[in-house]
């Protein structure tokens, strides 16, 4: 459905820029080349439009199947959804009056076995709801007749009612596991969910200042939403939101001039950025001379006077080569586009804003309010020199975003302290007609700042702000530690255990940022997050390389899943083999949570409950038989389709997170 | 050697050392061979058993392939002891091969090929006497010996089945001699035409198949009709297990079995043109191939449209075809597109995803092309996702181009799993936007002869490679599945049939339209005159066998010729003028004259035309100083008009002062039985109207224009100059009355027609063809 809304836009943006070719044409009238082109764009047009029809009918097509035949539970819905399918029709055919009544779906905690795995909460709602209008009903008995008009679903096994009026739901063995053959067959498929484009910004650096924490958090936490959305099948476009403009590329360019005056044929060696700014911003706060012309160069530069754009490009790349570096060792990839992008957006937008009369002239100023009430603080769109501010790009930048690129989700990866920034400009983007928020989503992903092991903010001991890359370097090297302390070296090869070097390093710097509540600050500490017991990703990455090693150590091939699954049934009778079922199949329910809030602790949680989970069946369950020898005399084929499928989801969360997982660790 | 040893092996079975060579080349029949030997272990051989085994290995076919044991055993048994009594069971393993693996009956197999029947010659002398008497004694009387006697041959072994041909040959030349006496002089001469006539055209004269095959010294025949009844052996319908190479299923005996309670058992063919051209001569013998062999057999045939490239088709080649095909003379059974079937078509495709035998690709098209294409990595994909992503194909979530359904099948030339469908975003003239996606020829031809139940599906020799696709569809999806026939295309030399050059010519303005008749295309032909009967004929001659033929267009218009000449109406014109006073016009005012329209055959009708004092005669029937046998006026020679009953001669000659050029003659003339007679008769017209004649002449210089060693310069560089030059003819009043496509033979020039350009005032008439075939040539 949402896939159609996306390529409906698409479409509609094709189809605009053909009209406008069109009209060119049209107005350029000369010679018969163009009139080729013409046809081939009438030609192009019509099939869009045809394209437009029957995509449409698709879309009323899909809408009325989706009524939802829940006797058929998709591979790809997740089971709360499916459940809230199920109640959502038992409401609806119990009391029609409140058929759009939310349902309400819960886990049920897995060491309350005996009131099922997961449970329907909506009686006691129901029953103030029609004591409303007057009439009486326990609880207990609408849970009964919510019980009776649920339709059959395959997923459920039974359905039970338990205290003031729960409906408890049991799941079916028999779904679970051939859910689990599927997932094994197909690999790990996404739930289905509305498909959007999104556009996430995030990492997000000034040019000519040091990456630090800060930008490490956003980086990390952006990868891994952007990871999630497109698993889930979004259509993602990954910005960088870079600092590359204003009145500091003045001065930097001055200054450049004096340095290097041949800088248009050689380019400076320019090896330390961060000083070479110092000295300019020094120059700039003693010469009043240096000023002026630091000043001249910002104009030129917003002009585009040529030698000016080389300088600010020179000075742009030093920058872009540091932050490369860094993305690479993460492994974040991001699209570059930062704020001079929107240098002729912003000229339209302060347009757009003043023929909407909504900037008011204050102390020479133009500022903006962000609502009607002009209370809180207004935006600064003009300043009284005539030039921009933060508040000016970013309000050209979500019109850029919501107009041009016919998004229909922004997120924001930035730290809190602009919540009230952001806050602002999204009202203002709403007052000004630029963001409907019936169309249009929004989100400010904030996060808390990054603490010392001390509790104060994170410093070097000089009380220097780290610089990134030492940073990663202390992780390799402490890595490095934890694998000789546990005489890894000893065992693997000098490449295994550079991967698992590297696959601990920054895969427990991502972990430790992304398993705590974003919104909170958090200690950074290379002990606590190189410990290998406890939520972290050592413990994660130990647990998964202990899974895969199982199927390798059966003395079987277990490659060829498909063939397996032929010849073998996943049986679930043990205690321990249902839960780990369980917990696997909550896969979906845990990745819709976490785009729904866009909170990635969630899935960390879950990745750390299936590995316990996993170590008890583990532990409980055999596997490998073997003698006393060390023989093998009998394998459980089912159990090892287990692991295989805990690993199979394992990886795929691993993925979300950015872990690497090795093979040998 | 292998080889040697065979060979050795082969002789032993009665072969000569040269044939058992040949027959080594044959890889089926020494394969049969190899096997029969094995099967027939130490029997001897010798006796003609062996050359029995070597008749039956040649006969086989691969439908019967696996009774090649039981055959051997009955062979050597000396039960089938003669090629009739092998050829009797190889017929009747053939009829049980429409359900797999058969039990054969042996008994009625036994009955069937008379095993232990014995024929005495008593046997045969009585019956051979018994039925000269009873059929054919009057015959013998007045034929004498050139009667056939081939028919009394097959009459007595309709009674005696297993009597051997020999004998009973004997027998009856025995009886005739008894009857007629020894040959006289009379029956030694050839058999004149007059008498052939009748004969040919006797409606009872019934000829056996195998009669046929004797007869058969060429592929042709005189009409579609004649062709098709008797050079034509297709499989009769609901047979279609009998055809070589139709494939078998456990299905296949229920379903020919419901497709002959649907068709009643009647022959369904179909001409199923792609909407997106003009049609050409070629096409003609595809609408004549499959509208001539439903007509002969009284089956039906449908006009196809093969709509399913929604890119290609407009609406005025729908109604363009349909006006040809019924200009031919043919009347479709019914009108159908195939876009009709896109919902069927559509749904038995989600079959074969779901059956695994087809799956979503998305190899681009550039990578399918050239040699060995690379698999598809796509192949093995889950039968889930292709469903899915097919119906996101039709549902146009997926680019043009981005996706293909494919069938796992490899054509016979090895190219693999041949796309089914793709996407297309242009509507479609019938289906509008109901589909995005769009059956491709492959998938569709086969589909649609089914859901028409076709029992013949006629195609050129291209689709030959197609068969296999054809039928392993059709079995895929357990659907009734026709029988494929392949042809040998007809190609004309001297012409051009695509769509897009001629289209080239049209824009270059080297012709004038579609239509233009130095064209090919049927309206063309139709524009210059051909009639359809004409066009029926030479396909007729062209025959169906299965070798590509390209023929000059001078026996097309050879056979153009043998229908005019019967058909057209013979009028007098003159292309080039001249004026003739007769001085002494023995008339005092102008004289109407009957003149028959066919002088062959007056009663055929006749026309009136003025005879004047002034008349006009061709410039090239006058000549100054004539050569030696030159029989045509001249000063000192006369010359006979043409049904005047007048002898003109030459008293003085008018010149244009300025260029010396005859202008005028003034002759004397004479009553033709009073004059001496003349050597030749002229046309001649008076008070003439005139016409506008166009001449045509062949267009292009070489035979294959398209071919870049012939004409290195493309097609556009091989156009003659003068394929065209206009004449302002004089014609008696008589043809003021013609209509449009009218023909008629200008005594003297050639056939003409009547062009639809002629208006109330203006008569235009085109060349259809000379008198002569070289009549045309200067």
């Amino acid at each position: 459905m949402s896939e159609l809304n996306m390529e409906l836009k698409k479409l509609r943006e094709l189809e605009l820029k053909t009209q406008g070719l069109a009209a060119r044409i049209q107005t350029a009238k000369s010679g018969e080349q163009l009139d080729v082109d013409l046809v081939q764009l009438q030609i192009e047009n019509k099939k869009l439009k045809n394209r437009l029809f029957i995509l449409k009918k698709s879309i009323a097509e899909e809408s009325t199947a989706a009524g939802g035949d829940v006797s058929k539970p998709k591979e790809s819905s997740s089971i709360t959804e499916h459940l809230e399918s199920v109640f959502r029709q038992a409401i609806a055919s119990a009391f029609p009056e409140f058929r759009d009544t939310p349902v309400i779906i819960a886990p049920v905690n897995s060491t309350s076995a005996k009131f099922g795995d997961y449970q329907c909460n909506n009686a006691m709602g129901l029953s103030k709801k029609l004591k409303e209008k007057g009439i009486n009903k326990a609880p207990r008995d609408i849970a009964t007749e919510l019980k009776g008009h649920c339709p059959a679903s395959p997923i459920i096994e039974k359905l039970e009612i338990a205290g003031a009026g729960f409906v408890n739901v049991f799941l079916s063995k028999d779904y679970a596991s051939l859910a689990l053959s599927n997932l094994l067959r197909n690999g790990v498929k996404p739930p289905e969910v509305i498909k959007k484009r999104v556009l996430v910004d995030f990492s997000s650096p000034n040019i000519a200042k040091q990456m630090h924490v800060g930008h490490l958090r956003s980086t990390i936490i952006g990868e891994s939403l952007c990871r999630l959305l497109e698993f889930l099948q979004h259509d993602v476009i990954r910005i960088n939101h870079l600092g590359d403009w204003g009145t500091q590329f003045g001065m930097l360019i001055a200054h450049l001039e004096d340095r290097f005056p041949n800088y248009l044929n050689e380019s400076p060696p320019i090896s330390d950025l961060q000083l070479f700014y110092k000295e300019s911003k020094k120059r700039f706060d003693e010469d009043e001379e240096f000023k002026k012309r630091a000043y001249s160069r910002v104009v030129s530069l917003q002009k585009g006077v040529p030698n000016s754009i080389k300088a600010w490009e020179l000075i742009c790349n030093v920058s872009r080569k540091e932050f490369q570096t860094i993305y690479e060792r993460l492994d974040i990839s991001v699209k570059e586009r930062g704020e001079s992008f929107y240098q002729s957006r912003m000229l339209s937008v302060v347009e757009y804003l003043r023929g909407k009369g909504l900037l008011e002239v204050d102390e020479g100023r133009e500022i903006m309010w962000p609502d009607d009430t002009k209370t809180g603080i207004p935006l600064t769109i003009v300043k009284s020199d005539g030039g921009f501010t933060y508040d000016t790009s970013d309000m050209a930048a979500i019109r850029h975003r919501l107009e041009e690129e016919l998004c229909d989700w922004i997120i924001y990866v930035v730290d809190s302290g602009q919540s009230t920034h952001f806050n602002t400009i999204f009202k203002a983007a709403e007052r000004s007609a630029i963001l409907n928020p019936l169309s249009h989503r929004v989100d400010h992903v904030q996060f808390g700042v990054v603490l010392g092991e001390d509790g104060k903010k994170f410093k070097t001991r000089s009380g220097d702000t780290v610089k990134l890359s030492d940073l990663l370097d202390e992780g390799m090297k402490r890595s490095l530690q934890q694998l000789e302390s546990r005489g890894r070296d000893k065992v693997l090869t000098p490449q295994e255990l550079k991967d698992a070097q590297e696959s601990l390093a920054y895969g427990c710097i991502k972990y430790s940022d992304l398993c705590h509540n974003r919104i909170s600050d958090y200690i950074f500490s290379f002990d606590k997050m190189l410990e290998d017991r406890g939520n972290t990703a050592v413990y994660l990455l130990y647990t998964y390389t202990r899974i895969c090693s199982i199927a390798r150590n059966s003395g079987e091939d277990f490659t060829n899943l498909p063939e397996i699954l032929k010849k073998t049934n996943i049986v679930l009778d043990h205690e321990k083999e249902w839960k780990l079922a369980k917990t696997l199949l909550k896969l979906h329910d845990i990745l819709i949570k976490c785009s729904k809030e866009l909170f990635l602790h969630f899935l960390c949680e879950f990745c750390f409950e299936v590995c316990t989970v996993f170590t008890e069946f583990y532990d409980s369950c055999y596997c490998i038989e073997k003698n006393k020898q060390g023989d093998i005399i009998g394998v459980n084929h089912s159990r090892i389709l287990l692991c295989e499928a805990t690993a199979a989801v394992l990886r795929q969360c691993f993925y979300i997170l950015g872990l690497k997982p090795v093979s040998k660790m | 050697m292998a080889g040697d040893d065979l060979i050795a092996k082969f002789q032993a079975l009665g072969m000569s050392e040269q044939k058992a060579k040949e027959t080594l080349k044959n890889a089926n029949v020494t394969k049969n061979l190899q096997l029969s030997l094995a099967a027939a272990g130490s029997a001897t051989l010798s006796d003609g058993t062996g050359m029995l085994i070597y008749h039956m290995a040649t006969k086989l076919k691969p439908q019967t392939a696996d009774h090649l044991p039981l055959l051997v055993r009955y062979i050597v048994e000396h039960k089938l002891d003669n090629t009739q009594r092998v050829d009797a069971a190889l017929e009747y393993l053939l009829k049980c091969g429409q359900s797999l693996n058969a039990n054969i009956d042996l008994q009625a197999l036994e009955k069937e090929c008379g095993v232990g029947v014995v024929v005495t010659p008593e046997q045969i002398e009585r019956t051979v006497q018994a039925k000269i008497k009873a059929s054919y004694k009057e015959a013998l009387l007045e034929q004498r010996y050139h009667f056939n006697s081939f028919k009394i041959l097959q009459d007595v072994r309709g009674e005696l089945k297993w009597a051997d041909a020999k004998s009973v040959k004997a027998a009856i030349d025995v009886e005739i001699f008894d009857l007629l006496g020894p040959k006289t002089e009379a029956d030694l001469k050839p058999q004149t035409k007059a008498n052939d006539k009748p004969k040919a055209a006797k409606p009872k004269a019934e000829v056996t198949p195998a009669a046929q095959t004797a007869e058969a010294a060429s592929d042709g025949a005189t009409t579609i009709s004649e062709l098709m009844k008797t050079k034509v052996h297709f499989h009769a319908p609901g047979e279609n297990f009998k055809a070589d190479g139709y494939v078998v299923t456990e299905h296949t005996e229920r379903l020919l079995k419901e497709h002959l309670a649907r068709t009643g058992g009647k022959v369904h063919t179909r001409f199923p043109p792609e909407p997106n051209g003009i049609l050409h001569i070629g096409h003609a013998k595809a609408i004549n191939i499959n509208f001539g062999y439903a007509a002969a057999h009284d089956g039906v045939c449908y006009l196809r449209y093969d709509d399913t490239n929604p890119e290609k088709e407009e609406e005025k080649f729908f109604l363009a075809i349909k006006e040809m095909v019924e200009w031919l003379g043919y009347k479709p059974f019914k009108i159908t597109y195939s876009s009709d079937n896109f919902q069927q078509l559509y749904e038995w495709a989600v079959v074969l995803i779901n059956k695994g035998l087809a799956y979503v690709c998305h190899q681009k098209a550039e990578e399918l092309k050239g040699f060995n294409p690379k698999p598809s990595p796509w192949r093995e994909r889950p039968i889930e996702e292709s469903l899915r992503l097919f119906e996101d194909m039709k549902r146009g979530k997926i680019d043009e181009g981005a996706a293909t359904l494919r069938m796992k099948v490899t054509l016979e030339e090895g190219k693999m799993d041949p796309v089914a469908y793709r996407i297309k975003f242009i509507s479609h003239h019938r289906t509008g936007s109901d589909w995005c996606i769009y059956p491709t020829y492959d998938y569709t031809h086969c589909l649609c002869d089914s859901l028409e139940d076709i029992t013949h599906s006629l195609c050129t020799k291209e689709f030959q490679s197609r068969r296999s696709s054809y039928y392993w569809l059709c079995n895929a999806l357990g659907i009734y599945c026709p029988v494929q026939w392949e042809y040998g295309r007809l190609n004309m030399n001297y012409a051009l049939v695509s769509k897009r050059k001629i289209a080239k010519l049209i824009t270059e303005q080297i012709v004038h339209d579609w239509d233009d008749p130095r064209l090919f295309t049927l309206t063309a032909l139709r524009r210059r005159g051909f009639p359809a009967e004409a066009i029926n004929n030479f396909c007729a001659q062209m025959g169906v066998t299965g070798a590509q033929i390209a023929v000059d267009p001078a026996m097309l218009e050879a056979a153009v010729r043998d229908v005019l000449n019967v058909t057209a109406p013979r009028r007098l014109v003159v292309l080039e003028p001249l004026k003739v006073t007769i001085k002494n016009f023995p008339h005092a005012a102008p004289v109407q004259l009957e003149v028959p329209d066919f002088p062959q055959n007056p009663q055929q009708g006749t026309h009136k035309i003025t005879l004047d004092k002034v008349i006009y005669i061709e410039q090239g029937d006058f000549k100054l100083e004539p050569e030696k046998g030159y029989r045509r006026l001249a000063p000192k020679q006369s010359v006979g008009l043409r049904h005047a009953g007048l002898v003109i001669s030459v008293d003085e000659i008018v010149k244009d002062p300025a260029t010396g050029q005859v202008v005028e003659l003034i002759c004397t003339s004479q009553p033709a039985e009073q004059a001496e007679k003349p050597k030749a008769f002229v046309q001649w017209v008076s008070q003439p109207i005139q016409l506008e004649v166009r001449l045509y002449e062949q267009l292009f210089k070489h035979k294959n224009p398209e071919d870049p060693n012939e004409v290195p310069g493309g097609f556009l560089s091989d156009i003659s100059e003068q394929s065209m030059s206009v004449v302002v003819a004089f014609a008696d009043r008589a043809l003021n009355q013609a209509k449009v496509y009218d023909k008629f033979q200008f005594e003297r020039i050639g056939f003409f027609s009547v062009d639809p350009d002629t208006s109330a005032n203006h008569l235009v008439f085109n060349r259809t063809v000379g008198l002569k075939e070289d009549a045309g040539k200067k």
